[in-house]
């Protein structure tokens, strides 16, 4: 019985090289997410200080005079034109996104030109979707002196430039081939999900009691992954789809754990050719976006009355971290909307908390998931001579942009215990990093769009692997995933704002 | 590097077809086995705190 393929040994010796070098690509574009995460989550806590240091960024509002919407995010700069405030804002955000470009070894002058357009045309979906006949809920109709709104609150500007970038990257390939160094999906995803540890900081010192439940809840989401997914992901596209080893297990874990990184980490831990994660990833983030576009809705519409079960869903069953963190923020504004025609006010961000906390649960493990195949294979399944799997490589594979998030969420938490005095000035601080948080989640909407490629559906033989995908994600992990969301999180409710 | 045609790879699966090793077999149904049970103690406990 073969157990490695003739076909497969010419390649063997550059690939392992060639899915180490996308690994450490990845490591890096993770520290550099939490090194920026960590320096506007710095900058922003120059408050507590006496020090206005992001007070000049830009925020929108909800708008039905265009002229009113922009304003910068301080008092303190209320003089501030609003051009300068939003010039400011892309200025400080593309030189330290330089920077990162320059650690990632791109092209600074096509990064800074793609930039200059993710920016503008991601923060014009913002200002579209900020306009009160789109964003306002019905609460705040009188006040805008509007008879009519779609309910969708400001975050609908995510969605904007989600179909923006979709339609660049399928209608316009010249100009997304242009925008390619500035696409980074993953980067602008984790820098957000570090500020937002803070952010959560401020909602668990406020709920402490509903931050510990949810984050024990949370646990179940990797036994859920790991245990309850892959293996049945794994035998179905093994014994049903006739695919081979080499595919069947990168393609488990990128269907059922986290998308592109578990795709990379699984095919690099049982030294499958570079070409099969990419395969596989590139499926993932067609996927996701459809995910993404449709399971928010029907949150909304099923699962209006358990949000925490609609949080832990998009966690559980929506691939690839970006994905998954921003259908958490569609359902967090979209539940909260039709709460608020029905006269209740969740507080915000309790449903996004709880789809990150699932999420980053679930990537935790990959390292430790990534070092047991390692060694199933090489000891078991392609005996290797002289191949030893090393501990280190747990932690070469940990998703360092969790340790930032953690990171946030810990020193927020730190000072509010030991100084309650200080909650009001972090609250604020969180407030200035969050407009931070905000645009990154857009460029993430933006660059999702732009590189799913849905052209590649179509091209032959992928149908196979599509098939294998919606059958597995369709037919089996949306289902589980929305009955263990339940089993766990039904009767758990986001605080409701008085007043 | 060039980018190997999917056709090419579902061919090759199909001419070199790997079947179920029992070691997978046993990831298989031990990976799920303990995840149910795991998942029902964990649902035991969330209930017993709840």
């Amino acid at each position: 019985m073969s157990t490695l393929t003739n076909s497969t040994k010419p390649e063997t010796t550059s690939q392992p090289e060639a899915v180490a070098a996308i690994a450490r690509t990845r490591i890096t574009e993770d520290w550099l997410a939490v090194w920026i995460g960590l320096f506007v989550f710095a900058l922003s806590l120059g408050l507590l200080f006496g020090t206005d240091v992001l007070g000049w960024s830009i925020t929108t509002s909800v708008w039905t005079s265009p002229a009113k919407a922009l304003a910068p995010a301080s008092k303190v700069y209320a003089t501030l034109q609003p051009a300068l405030s939003l010039t400011a804002t892309y200025l400080f955000l593309l030189a330290i996104l330089l920077v990162a470009a320059k650690f990632l070894g791109a092209s600074l002058k096509r990064f800074a030109l793609g930039f200059t357009v993710v920016f503008v045309l991601s923060y014009a979906s913002w200002f579209l979707g900020s306009w009160a006949y789109i964003a306002a809920t019905p609460d705040k109709r009188p006040g805008l002196k509007i008879p009519w709104s779609l309910s969708l609150t400001n975050e609908s500007g995510f969605i904007i430039a989600l179909i923006l970038g979709l339609l660049i990257g399928n209608l316009l390939p010249g100009i997304s081939r242009a925008l390619k160094e500035a696409i980074r999906p993953e980067l602008y995803i984790k820098t957000a999900i570090v500020i937002l540890g803070g952010f959560l900081g401020i909602a668990a010192l406020e709920q402490r009691q509903l931050a510990t439940s949810v984050i024990l809840r949370g646990i179940c989401a990797i036994i859920e992954a790991y245990l309850i997914y892959w293996p049945i992901v794994y035998f179905v596209s093994r014994r049903y789809f006739g695919f081979s080893r080499e595919w069947a297990a990168p393609l488990a874990s990128g269907i059922s754990i986290c998308g592109v990184s578990a795709a990379i980490a699984t095919g690099s831990a049982i030294r499958a050719r570079p070409v099969v994660p990419i395969m596989v990833s590139s499926l993932v983030v067609v996927f996701a976006v459809i995910e993404l576009m449709v399971l928010p809705f029907a949150a909304q519409h099923y699962l209006s009355g358990q949000p925490m079960v609609a949080a832990a869903w998009m966690g559980l069953a929506v691939k690839t971290d970006g994905a998954a963190v921003a259908s958490g923020a569609i359902t967090d504004s979209l539940i909260r909307a039709k709460a608020a025609a029905s006269g209740v006010v969740f507080q915000p961000g309790w449903i996004l908390g709880v789809c990150t906390t699932v999420k980053v649960f679930i990537d935790v493990f990959i390292g430790v998931w990534a070092f047991i195949l390692a060694w199933i294979w090489s000891s078991k399944i392609e005996h290797r001579q002289g191949d030893q799997v090393r501990l280190v490589e747990i932690w070469q594979r940990f998703p360092k942009f969790i340790l930032g998030y953690v990171a946030t969420f810990l020193v927020v938490l730190a000072i509010g215990i030991a100084s309650p005095a200080l909650v009001p000035k972090i609250k604020a601080a969180m407030g200035q990093a969050n407009v931070f948080r905000s645009i990154f989640f857009l460029m993430t909407f933006f660059a999702i769009g732009v590189m799913s490629n849905f052209r590649r559906l179509w091209q032959e033989g992928f149908a196979k692997l599509a098939v294998v995908y919606v059958l597995c994600l369709f037919g089996y992990i949306i289902w589980v995933a929305l009955l263990i969301s339940w089993l766990f999180f039904h009767g758990v409710f986001p605080p409701i704002v008085k007043g | 590097m060039s980018e190997p045609r999917m056709t090419e790879e579902l061919e090759r699966m199909k001419t070199e077809y790997e079947p179920l090793l029992p070691i997978e077999r046993k990831l298989i149904w031990w990976t799920f086995g303990s995840g149910v049970v795991l998942l029902a103690i964990l649902v035991l406990i969330n209930r017993a705190f709840s």
